[in-house]
């Protein structure tokens, strides 16, 4: 593995160091406070090739490998986890398993407009009575001939309120848990199909996270991707790609928590001298570029890894797991690093630290990722 | 039309720079092209998008140096020349210039742009010294290109406000960036971008020699590189307005003692 990028690799993070500079940035703070979805900027994120990193360009992706997409995902998040959370899901959640699992004309007709951004994409697989345990999963999809009828509802889906294609994952032999599942593309335009937006989050508020309704929902028959009752495996290869991404968010948002606690510990003078001069500040500095630096190197190796076609799925869990439980460590010290005014959204901080905290939550809870991890190293 | 546009890469103002013993580390630095360069190629972009162009970067530089070429061919110029040569490293202005006149000599052109300075030396000679010895006419500071009935209009930033100027072809014209806002590179501008022609040129392909370069070189030399102080943490006046002019009025005499 080379911890120096190549010439690809640097000049994407420029790319996407200038989009997040110049167009994330300004807007984050009002994101946050509207939660209002950034239709314009996702429109610019796409014209820059932002929505399909990792996709051949044969379907309208970049053609560029896991290691620059997690590059991407860090410059964003470093300002915003909103924007990046929406960017994730179309990347790895969407048009992951479509390039994985699709046909070639499933490829082509729902692949390449998401790849390019001209789409949206949304991954439905929560609900409310099915989280970690997703095997649980209550929606269901009847064969009638010609086609399939999709009946129930999920929740927590990023994207949703905004998103034209749907992955659903729906029991289609009910009783089986996991081996009774399978996954349809839908299309959110269908009739019976209706999306509830879901209000109230902690952080990651402009995100479009909605509850999904289906009834009586006609899906095609050439829309199941992949095998019949075959949906559960889909589901979790994906969220071990999609980990890759939300570690990398992780360590963006607690990078941008931490520049500015770095900048404010110069700035602040308490005791006739900037904070920085005191060794308590100094200590939670270092621990915080250390950790940060720690994560990225586990989740660029989990990301070179699955580049290598090797099997990733406890590296990424393991990255996952780490980077988002330092994101929530070091966004916490900058507010205290901030005292009184990191208290206040005056400052930045105190949204680094709400946006962080769904990334121990989100895509395999902390204590999945333990669970994947233990069994790797169990061999179970 | 052909335009070109000479570059230069400069190291990554997002890095920390290192300096020891009076010397510039460059291991571990990123290279990125020169901010004033990419106003050139933008513009030269934005005139071939209207008028129908092709779009040439020259770029003098070792290895780093193909990381700054292949950014302006990711923004969309078309080719690419690297002239590289272990005897180029850290040239001055007047050896660019030279090693440049050579490139240019028989080539058919009809105009050439370059930043008006470079960011990490900020000399911004290169330009006029290489119009001197191509013997073109030369305008500085552009802020803004045309072209018109085989003109090329030329907006410069004055000192007192925006000249319009007429330049024959071909001219050398040095941009400012405050011309426009350069593109971002897509990511498949970026991709496309390996596949775009870029010709390695040495000294010998130039008909020159190490040594003649190297007589240029010395004309100016740079002895060694320091930091400047760190600035010290300024004061913030706090309070409503009479305060703070109160405060600062008295700053301004009592401390400062500028007024
Ligand atoms: C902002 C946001 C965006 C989201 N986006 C999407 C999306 O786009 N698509 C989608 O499908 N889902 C999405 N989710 C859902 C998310 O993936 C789930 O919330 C997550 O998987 C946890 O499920 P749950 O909320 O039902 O918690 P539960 O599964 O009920 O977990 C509750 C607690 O029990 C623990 N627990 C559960 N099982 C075990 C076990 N076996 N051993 C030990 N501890 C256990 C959990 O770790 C947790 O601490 C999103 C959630 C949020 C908050």
């Amino acid at each position: 593995m080379n911890v120096e990028f190549n010439q690809d690799q640097k000049l994407m993070q420029q790319s996407a160091r200038e989009f997040a500079e110049k167009f994330v940035k300004p807007v984050a703070k009002k994101l946050d406070d509207t939660q209002e979805f950034p239709v314009e900027l996702i429109q610019r994120a796409a014209e820059l090739g932002f929505m399909g990193v990792a996709i051949p360009e044969e379907y309208g992706g970049a053609g560029m490998d896991s290691l620059s997409y997690t590059i991407m995902m860090e410059e964003i998040a470093r300002y915003c986890g909103s924007t990046s959370v929406i960017l994730s899901v179309n990347n790895s959640l969407v048009c992951g398993p479509l390039l994985k699992y699709g046909t070639e004309e499933q490829k082509q007709k729902w692949l390449t407009p998401l790849a390019k951004g001209e789409k949206l994409g949304c991954y439905g697989l929560t609900e409310p009575n099915a989280g970690s345990d997703c095997a649980g999963t209550k929606t269901n999809a009847v064969d009638k001939g010609d086609h399939w009828l999709l009946n129930g509802a999920k929740i927590f889906i990023t994207n949703g309120s905004h998103a034209d294609t749907a992955l659903v994952f729906a029991n289609t032999d009910p009783g089986k848990g996991n081996k009774g599942i399978s996954c349809f593309i839908v299309d959110m335009k269908s009739p019976g199909f209706s999306v509830k937006p879901m209000h109230g989050k902690m952080g990651i508020r402009a995100s479009g996270l909605s509850e999904l309704v289906f009834e009586d929902v006609k899906v095609p028959k050439e829309n199941l991707l992949g095998e019949l009752h075959k949906g559960f495996k889909i589901a979790m290869t994906t969220l071990d790609g999609g980990r890759i991404g939300i570690a990398a968010q992780a360590i963006g948002l607690a990078r941008g928590a931490f520049e500015e606690a770095l900048q404010y510990s110069k700035e602040r003078v308490q005791f006739g001298q900037a904070i920085s001069n005191f060794q308590a500040i100094q200590f939670m500095l270092s621990d915080m570029g250390m950790k940060i630096d720690a994560a990225r190197l586990l989740t660029q190796k989990a990301a070179w890894m699955k580049d290598m076609g090797q099997n990733y799925n406890q590296q990424a869990s393991a990255a996952k797991l780490y980077a988002s439980e330092i994101a929530t460590w070091v966004t916490n010290r900058a507010i205290q690093i901030h005292g009184g005014y990191g208290y206040t959204n005056e400052y930045n901080v105190e949204r680094y630290f709400r946006d962080a905290r769904v990334c121990e939550i989100y895509e395999g809870t902390s204590e999945i990722q333990r669970l994947v991890v233990a069994a790797n190293l169990l061999g179970r | 039309m052909k335009i070109y546009v000479c570059c230069k890469q400069v190291p990554d103002v997002a890095m920390t720079i290192q300096i020891k013993d009076g010397k510039f580390i460059s291991e571990g630095m990123n290279y990125v092209l020169n901010a004033y360069d990419a106003s050139c190629v933008e513009e030269a972009l934005v005139l071939k998008e209207k008028y129908g162009a092709e779009v040439t970067l020259v770029l003098i530089g070792d290895e780093a140096g193909k990381e700054a070429l292949r950014k302006g061919l990711a923004m969309g110029a078309d080719n690419a020349f690297h002239i590289s040569d272990p005897a180029l490293n850290n040239l001055g202005s007047q050896a660019a210039a030279k090693v440049l006149q050579a490139f240019f000599k028989g080539r058919d052109f009809d105009f050439i742009l370059t930043g008006k300075q470079a960011q990490d030396s900020d000399m911004g000679l290169a330009g006029g010294i290489l119009s001197g010895l191509l013997n073109l006419p030369y305008v500085t500071n552009a802020v803004g290109l045309d072209v018109q009935d085989k003109m090329i209009v030329v907006k410069r930033q004055g000192d007192e406000g925006v000249e319009v100027l007429h330049m024959p072809m071909p001219s050398l014209i040095t941009c400012s960036n405050d011309m426009n806002d350069p593109r971002i590179p897509s990511l498949k501008g970026i991709m496309a971008s390996k596949k775009k022609p870029m010709e390695q040129v040495s000294l010998t392909d130039l008909g020159l020699s190490a040594d003649e370069v190297l007589k240029e070189s010395q004309k100016s030399s740079l002895k060694s590189f320091g930091l400047p102080p760190a600035r010290k943490a300024g004061a913030k006046i706090e309070g409503d307005a009479q305060t703070l002019v109160a405060t600062l009025m008295e700053k301004l005499t009592k401390e400062a003692k500028v007024l």
